[in-house]
């Protein structure tokens, strides 16, 4: 009889606790999403800006056109992994930040050779409309990054929890696996896109 | 980083306590002289059971402060701002320096978790800023068109990143009480001072009677010259306050931006620009906002460490001045 309200009251115990792991891995997981969609609108923000930029600068930049369909193209690649990851279930599903992130890589790289291009062009450079989107691409590459912090920290935080004992245990059947940290890898393209002429 | 901002922020933290302890006692102490040398020399005129003399001073500093901090509370931030004449800069602008100065504001909001404030543009060639309000909610930033014309992208990130600083800090509130009880002291010397005029008028009508050393007169003696000496002592405490505070921004600016280099070289620039020796004129009454005034008669007096000094804490290494370079 005892042994019985024993075991139970160790059962209850149990799943107390293991309510307990999984509210704080949902709560954990949950911070994560946001933060990614703060990163989120301003890669969108991004995304939106470039093709107004080259077509702004097509009429003089015509000699240009290898560099500017580099630019186009690494943009693309960046807004088509940026759907994978959303098609996936964004930084806590299975997508693959780390896809994203090296298209983002390459799209600064082609950027920045744009950007090294557009200095030989003196009309262009004085020209109001390419002022106006070099300011809001800084601006749009800045919170890129600051928000890029606030979330690699929450995606620290969420990792650690699962890899420590004893939620080690229970993550992975509650469906929670690391998710990865937004890197952007080679040195080069860790530089802002420079657009002060 | 050439700068452990963690360990920064954490030595002017207790600083700051360290002082905002030592005007508290300094009131207290000085009523009890207040008190013990009323009795001394005023003798049978002042004979109360309850230290009236003391309490009276505590009194009157404590709710002119009060009275003064409850009317810098009604006063936002917005309207401090506005007090000075600058302009609140409109959210569809399209001035591009206006924008530019709005989409630092918005990153540097991110960087620092603080909601985004009103910007205002004061009109004005010298390279200055500030914050005001008193709590994160209503505070505002001013910058001046100075800074818009000479500061880079960069700067002046920087520099808008030194007024979160003191939002996220809350310095605003401390300087506001700070200035509050500074104010405290002030008004016991006038209420001195008063007493004093009103009864020379009296008294020189009785010298003729041959009555000599009114008790009153003795009292309000011993009232200014306690007074006199809390206020140059609180302005004192008020402006190493202010200087800690600087430091701390200084601090968090490096923390928001993971940036030496903006505040530094925008610090540099405010060293070489001659009009930035003198405060904005409109604004001479918040010196102790403003990320650099020049306005102080001495360094123990300056609301603002000076520059040199904040370089050198930023960048963590001597600083001379004939190898400033000034980055276009």
């Amino acid at each position: 009889m005892w042994f019985v309200i024993g075991l139970l009251a160790f059962l209850a115990i149990l799943l107390l606790w293991a309510v307990g792991i999984y509210n704080r891995l949902v709560q954990l997981r949950n911070q994560v999403k946001n933060a990614w969609s703060q990163i989120d609108v301003q890669l969108q923000r991004r995304y939106d800006l470039i093709p107004n930029l080259v077509e702004s600068v097509k009429g003089y930049m015509d000699f240009e056109k290898g560099t500017l369909e580099a630019v186009i193209k690494a943009r693309n690649q960046a807004v088509s992994a940026r759907e994978n990851v959303a098609k996936e279930g964004g930084p806590t599903g299975s997508a693959s930040i780390k896809e994203l992130a090296g298209a983002e890589t390459a799209l600064k790289g082609a950027m920045t050779s744009f950007f090294a291009l557009a200095e030989n062009y003196p009309q262009l450079k004085a020209s109001e409309n390419m002022k106006q989107l070099q300011e809001e691409l800084s601006s749009t590459e800045n919170k890129i990054a600051f928000s890029r912090q606030a979330y690699n920290d929450q995606v620290m935080v969420y990792n650690t929890f699962q890899q420590e004992f004893p939620a080690s245990l229970l993550a992975s059947t509650f469906g929670h696996h690391p998710s990865d940290l937004f890197v952007i890898s080679e040195d080069a393209a860790k530089k802002p896109v420079k657009v002060s002429f | 980083m050439a700068m452990n901002f963690w360990e920064a922020q954490r030595r002017a933290r207790s600083k700051t306590w360290l002082y905002l302890t030592l005007f508290t006692v300094l009131t207290a102490v000085v009523a009890i002289i207040v008190e013990f040398a009323i009795r001394e020399f005023v003798g049978t005129d002042y004979d109360t059971s309850v230290p009236a003399a003391g309490l009276a001073f505590g009194a009157i500093t404590f709710f002119t402060a009060g009275g003064q901090y409850a009317q810098f509370c009604l006063f936002g931030g917005s309207s401090v701002a506005e007090s000075v004449g600058a302009k609140k800069v409109d959210s569809q602008t399209k001035d591009p320096a206006a924008r530019r100065l709005l989409n630092i504001v918005e990153e540097v909001a991110l960087a620092s978790s603080l909601p985004v404030p009103p910007v205002y543009i004061l009109e004005t060639p010298q390279i200055n800023a500030f914050a005001a309000g008193l709590s994160k909610e209503d505070a505002a930033i001013t910058v001046t068109t100075g800074c818009l014309a000479l500061l880079n992208r960069d700067e002046l990130q920087g520099v808008v990143a030194h007024e979160f600083g003191h939002i996220y800090n809350g310095d605003m509130k401390i300087s506001m009480r700070l200035a509050a009880m500074v104010m405290g002291f002030f008004f016991v010397i006038y209420i001195a001072m008063r007493i004093l005029q009103f009864s020379n008028v009296r008294g020189q009508s009785r010298d003729r009677d041959g009555n000599r050393g009114d008790p009153i007169i003795v009292a309000a003696l011993i009232f200014l010259v306690a007074g006199a000496f809390t206020w140059l002592f609180g302005s004192l405490l008020k402006a190493a306050v202010s200087r800690e505070r600087e430091y701390l921004a200084d601090a968090c600016a490096v923390q928001f931006t993971r940036n030496s280099a903006g505040i530094s070289n925008a610090l540099r620039k405010i060293a070489k620009e001659q009009y930035s020796h003198e405060m904005p004129q409109e604004g001479a009454a918040f010196s102790h906002l403003y990320i650099d005034s020049r306005g102080g008669l001495n360094a123990l007096f300056a609301t603002h460490p000076p520059i040199e000094k904040r370089i050198k804490a930023i960048e963590g290494r001597e600083y001379i001045p004939e190898e400033w370079n000034i980055p276009k």
